[in-house]
């Protein structure tokens, strides 16, 4: 019986599947140029203004990005080839560039004749537009199937973005304007942020592998390490401040050795403390990675323990340990984030700034590179991840 | 002896939890701040840390309902075989909202959703439901297929093979995942309190603007202390249903 009614709703579900994507995109496309405001208006930076629709902002133009994304889908729906995957990239990355440089223009045209203060702020159908296509985007780019592509995609946008920004054409948005008031600053705290999740990963990588070489005590490590991911970020560095600024009282001279408990240095021993536990279980991974038989064969052959881990172990482990390294680094730049909160700076210094004082374009301006920061290096790690099992593991 | 070797896992965490809960009590953190020398400056009161300590427990148990009900929900839809294009999407899914910090979440949220619970709840439900969804979809996909066929064989239903079969089998697995969101949960309800949540990260965030140390090493030590009681809770309920 039901094996039946699987069968009738065969043809039916192949419609289905080729129509889903036209009327998912089709969906969003309406929902956002009927229901969502594009833009708010705000008098000044700190305020969140009044919404303008994307009919307002965009006008007639504003359908030939929604041509393109619709040309997108059917070719994403209708066809299962390599080149209408790669008609889909063009249309989508098309109406992507399309749609980017119409909000720089409309943000131009809405804020001209407004006093200098007036912000043109991109609201929830802009972000969620932008969120869209880069997300059809990145489908197309897998359906095309061919490696590299997606590398190539991202370098052409970013350079199509880069030179829009340049000749102006996103100088009416707000970010871009609170960019330029303070790019020094930003640029500052985007260094050392790249500086503490590095230091942390550092700092993890040499305490797991010490740990991990005292072999008796790798139990009660292992034990600590766990519970130690238990203790909320917060909680950990609320903690280590106070008891260490206590001991700081206690004994003076620890000051003058260079222990503070404001900075960068509690705040790296606090992500770094959660970084353990990937390390810790790639370490353990890795290691286990290599076949027994190979591993009898190589003493067989005769080499020494130190060569069997160095030339088997170690290489046939490395994919293991660059999914460690790369889950670590994440959440690495992930956690520095919280590090602004004893001082240490950061794009999280930029973020609770902005947080204090309310304005929505100075948090986006520290936690947009927050997440770029974060998806780069997984992208970039899970590629070399991929590479090194496929040399390793053919 | 069953029993106290099916909640052996538990011990431990309760243990670290019930001390980190006699450290935040004023008497004991007082002292404590008393020996290293710290500021006389007044500790919250028990009732206090009880208050702020519901409040974050009420937060962070929406949180994980939220995200338990639609983790698993969609965990279970993912692993039908009519979903078994989806897998790489969430995998990708997972990854690139793991690229997203629940602090950065509750900072992008508070311009839309003002201050207070809202962000939190956005931050916890984004933070935890793909771990959770993963999780599901891993312990599911763990049950053997010999299984899922002999369901087949002896003529159970989808739904009967899903309930009879692939839920009890992945249950352990799927325990441990809303664990992992458990904890989650509490850490980001904490962070909450930089959008002026009322919860135990509160005395955490003030006592670091204004160097109080008495009241942080307190809420420091309350919210720890949740997180290990929490922890010790979910690993007793796993040793107790598992066969």
């Amino acid at each position: 019986m039901s094996v039946s009614a699987g069968r009738m709703n065969g043809p039916g579900r192949r419609i289905l599947r080729h129509v889903w994507p036209v009327a998912a995109i089709g969906c969003a496309v309406v929902g956002i140029a009927s229901a969502l405001p594009l833009f708010h208006i705000a008098a000044n930076r700190l305020v969140v203004g009044t919404p303008v629709s994307a009919a307002a902002a965009f006008g007639v133009p504003g359908l030939s990005v929604c041509g393109s994304c619709l040309l997108g889908s059917a070719f994403l729906g209708f066809g299962r080839s390599r080149p209408s995957a790669l008609a889909a990239l063009a249309a989508f990355s098309t109406a992507l560039v399309l749609f980017a440089a119409g909000l720089g223009t409309a943000a131009s045209d809405l804020v001209a004749g407004q006093p200098p203060a007036a912000r043109a702020r991109l609201a929830t159908g802009a972000w969620l537009g932008l969120m869209v296509l880069c997300g059809s985007v990145a489908v197309s780019i897998g359906r095309t199937h061919i490696r590299g592509v997606g590398w190539l995609t991202l370098i052409s946008l970013l350079a199509v973005f880069s030179v829009l920004y340049r000749s102006g054409g996103f100088d009416g948005l707000s970010l871009a304007v609170e960019y330029r008031a303070r790019a020094e600053s930003v640029h500052a705290a985007l260094w050392q942020h790249v500086v503490l999740s590095f230091a942390a990963v550092a700092l993890a990588t040499v305490s797991c592998v010490s740990l991990y070489a005292w072999r008796p005590g790798r139990g009660a490590i292992e034990i600590v390490i766990n519970g130690l991911q238990v203790v909320p970020a917060v909680a950990l560095l609320g903690g280590l401040v106070s008891l260490t600024s206590g001991l700081l009282s206690v004994i003076p001279s620890l000051r003058a050795a260079g222990l503070s408990a404001l900075g960068p240095g509690p705040a790296i021993l606090a992500v770094a403390v959660y970084l353990l536990l990937p390390f810790w279980r790639g370490l353990q991974g890795a290691l286990r990675a290599s076949d027994p038989s190979i591993l009898a064969a190589a003493r067989a052959m005769g080499l020494t323990r130190r060569q069997s881990l160095l030339r088997i172990r170690l290489p046939l482990g490395t994919p293991i340990l660059i999914g460690a390294l790369r889950v670590a680094s994440v959440q690495s730049i992930g956690l520095a984030t919280l590090g602004a909160l004893v001082g240490a700076g950061g794009l999280g210094g930029i973020v609770f700034e902005g947080m204090a004082q309310f304005a929505p374009d100075l948090i986006l301006l520290g936690a947009v590179p927050v997440i770029g920061l974060s998806l780069l290096v997984e992208r970039g790690l899970s590629l070399l991840e991929g590479r090194a099992r496929q040399r390793w593991h053919g | 002896m069953n029993l106290l070797h099916r909640l052996r896992p538990a011990v431990w965490p309760l243990v670290v939890g019930l001390a980190l809960v006699v450290l935040s009590h004023p008497v004991s953190a007082e002292t404590i701040a008393g020996l290293l020398g710290g500021s006389a400056r007044r500790p919250l009161s028990s009732a206090r840390l009880i208050e702020l300590g519901s409040h974050h427990l009420a937060l962070a148990g929406t949180g994980l309902a939220l995200v338990g009900s639609l983790g698993v929900g969609l965990g279970i839809l993912a692993t039908r075989r009519s979903a078994s294009g989806l897998r790489s999407g969430i995998d990708t899914t997972a990854a690139i909202m793991q690229a997203v910090p629940p602090v950065v979440v509750v900072a992008l949220a508070l311009p839309v959703l003002g201050f207070g619970a809202p962000p939190t709840l956005l931050a916890l439900v984004a933070y935890g439901i793909m771990p959770t969804l993963r999780g599901t979809v891993g312990a599911i996909e763990a049950v053997s297929s010999e299984a899922q066929e002999a369901g087949i064989a002896i003529g159970l239903t989808p739904r009967q093979i899903l309930t009879k079969i692939e839920l009890p089998l992945a249950g352990a697995g799927i325990l441990d995942a809303l664990r992992v969101a458990l904890v989650l949960s509490i850490a980001t309800a904490a962070v909450g309190a930089l959008a002026g949540a009322s919860t135990l990260g509160t005395p955490i965030v003030a006592g670091l603007q204004n160097q109080n140390l008495v009241p942080m090493l307190q809420g420091a030590g309350a919210t720890a202390a949740l997180a290990f009681v929490g922890d010790a809770l979910m690993l007793a309920i796993a040793g107790l249903l598992r066969r």
